[in-house]
């Protein structure tokens, strides 16, 4: 019941939210932008099929969508002091309540990009039809995914804090992100270069399975081209695993971990925090 | 209803509070006095669960249980200094969701919205409240819950008058429905109307716990009378000071600090000397300055 409430909350804080609002439209304007003018590149036009839209939509997806759960996540729970006092003085845990706000942020943020997904969709179905279809429902089952991990990780920083250092939890956020959309495959490429080439793949295969972002970069790359679009350290990972199931069940695994790890930590944090 | 048991808690290597240990009864108004950073907010926010003891516990409702067990809150209703709400949400919607998250039904919203003075109100965001609107706002809340301990961190401090007379106004409704309040409060006019015990803290230290009662006579044995006479011999002046030490006088006036005991007693000497009294007045001792000196002799 309290869960519910305070993820009805968040829902209805997050929809009269400008920033919100502007994300959605922003979102929808970028996925149309993907699906109508992807053969500009290429020296075409018209709307791409669902395939190359995915293939297009992953790198948005990679960049985008880690960077807003992780920013959104930061501004709603870091409430000022006196909400968090009321808040938390409540007859209810405070793990549920962090967890309801928390569901709430994801529903919102979920609904903002299915409008921008579901546009998208829609107007590539009618232009150019379903082929392909899977792999664009793979990178929306992807940035959901995505949406949620770095929700946990907004939470594992904010947790039990107030509007007091939200300034100081927002530049841990950007730093969060751009370690783990930038900086973590620039170091792991780097690295892989001084190694030889058996110990490099395996770098790599650690790197694509231990950074979230990567993990669901290669689980959508799965879903989109099959293993056409591998190279030799994602084929030499799919060899590891046994194929496309257990690489597709050992992605999933480190992503779980990804979700339930951070939440726990938060979990603690908020249990443990004087406000 | 609020036990405190060998209550402490440091913040790094600040000792906010050291040792509480006091009982707030059912149906008691009591409040805690001292000056800024004498430990006020973190006894009554860890009344309200929201601060962990590093010793001691705090225990809510009978049996006690601890404050930090969020069932156990289910007695207390908390109002923090600065309360603050989402600015899209409206009035109603705010309290409405308290209410719920209590399991309340929002039947006595309404009410309690009017005795807030925020009738009108409800149904506009709260961006558009002024801050006394908003900490009305908080105590509708707070007062919505229907709890058995409502726990006020100086609760008047953000309120314009009509606030402050609403404010005194639910107070009252809560003592006559023999409910227990535990506020903090500089307001010494708060303190002095309101209260049944005063608790004074100082450096995160108790240092004086009176009932309203015990108050009264302390004030009242600060009092000074001024008598106005058609003058005085050196010879009553005397034995005026034999019975009231600090006694002052000029031609037509006498000044005498004391209790009311001293004061009656200087009176039947003016009459039996035959002095002739034209007027007299008495001012019992100020809340305030008992409470400077109290402070004053904790602190040095």
């Amino acid at each position: 019941m309290a869960f519910t409430l305070c993820a009805q909350q968040e829902v209805r804080l997050s929809v009269r939210s400008r920033w919100t609002q502007t994300f959605t439209v922003v979102f929808a304007a970028l996925a149309l932008a993907v699906a109508t003018s992807g053969y500009v590149l290429s020296g075409g036009s018209g709307t791409q099929d669902f395939s190359r839209t995915a293939a297009s939509l992953v790198e948005l997806v990679l960049l985008l969508v880690p960077l807003t759960s992780l920013v959104f996540g930061v501004m709603a729970l870091t409430p000022d002091p006196g909400a968090a006092q009321l808040l938390y003085s409540q007859p209810v845990p405070r793990t549920v309540v962090l967890f309801g706000q928390l569901a709430g942020l994801c529903l919102a943020l979920l609904a903002a990009q299915a409008v921008g997904f579901g546009a998208a969709g829609l107007l590539i179905f009618q232009r150019a039809g379903s082929d392909g279809v899977f792999g664009f429902l793979g990178v929306v089952a992807g940035s959901c995914v995505l949406t949620v991990v770095f929700l946990a990780v907004a939470a594992t920083i904010t947790a039990g804090s107030t509007s007091l250092r939200r300034a100081h939890h927002l530049a841990v956020a950007l730093v969060v992100w751009f370690a783990a959309v930038v900086l973590f495959d620039v170091a792991a490429l780097g690295a892989a270069s001084l190694l030889r080439s058996g110990a490099a793949s395996r770098l790599l295969m650690v790197a694509a399975i231990v950074n979230p972002v990567d993990a669901v970069r290669t689980g959508t790359l799965l879903t989109v081209d099959g293993t056409t679009a591998f190279g030799a350290a994602s084929l030499a990972f799919l060899r590891m695993t046994g194929g496309t199931t257990g690489a597709a069940l050992t992605l999933a695994a480190s992503l779980v971990v990804w979700i339930v790890l951070p939440l726990g930590i938060a979990a603690a944090r908020v249990r443990r925090a004087d406000l | 209803m609020i036990t405190y048991e060998g209550f402490a808690k440091t913040f790094g290597i600040v000792h906010a509070v050291r040792d509480l240990t006091v009982t707030i009864a059912a149906g008691e108004v009591v409040a805690l006095l001292g000056p800024n950073g004498s430990g006020k907010t973190t006894s009554i926010k860890a009344a309200a669960g929201l601060v962990r003891p590093t010793e001691g516990r705090v225990l809510l409702g009978a049996p006690g249980r601890s404050a930090l067990e969020a069932d156990a809150r289910r007695v207390c209703s908390f109002l923090p200094q600065r309360v603050t709400f989402p600015e899209s949400l409206t009035g109603r919607e705010v309290a409405e969701f308290y209410c719920k998250l209590r399991g309340r039904n929002a039947d006595r919203l309404q009410e309690v919205m009017k005795l807030t003075g925020l009738n009108g109100s409800s149904r506009r965001t709260v961006g558009t409240y002024s801050g006394g609107m908003t900490q009305r706002l908080g105590l509708a809340v707070a007062m919505a819950a229907q709890a058995l301990v409502l726990l006020l961190d100086e609760p008047t401090a953000a309120l314009d008058p009509d606030g402050t007379c609403a404010f005194y106004a639910v107070i009252e409704a809560r003592r006559s429905e023999g409910q227990t309040v535990f506020f903090s409060s500089h307001q010494m006019g708060d303190v002095e109307r309101l209260a049944d015990r005063f608790l004074v803290m100082v450096s995160g230290r108790l240092v004086a716990s009176f009932t309203a009662r015990e108050l009264t006579t302390a004030l009242a044995n600060r009092g000074v009378m001024k008598v106005t006479v058609d003058g005085i011999s050196d010879v009553v002046l005397t034995r005026l000071r034999a019975i009231a030490p600090g006694v002052m006088s000029s031609a037509d006036q006498i000044m005498v600090p004391g209790t009311a005991d001293v004061r009656l007693a200087v009176l039947d000497l003016l009459r039996n000397q035959g002095v002739t009294i034209r007027g007299w007045s008495a001012e019992e001792g100020r809340l305030d300055a008992f409470y400077r000196e109290l402070v004053e002799g904790h602190h040095g």
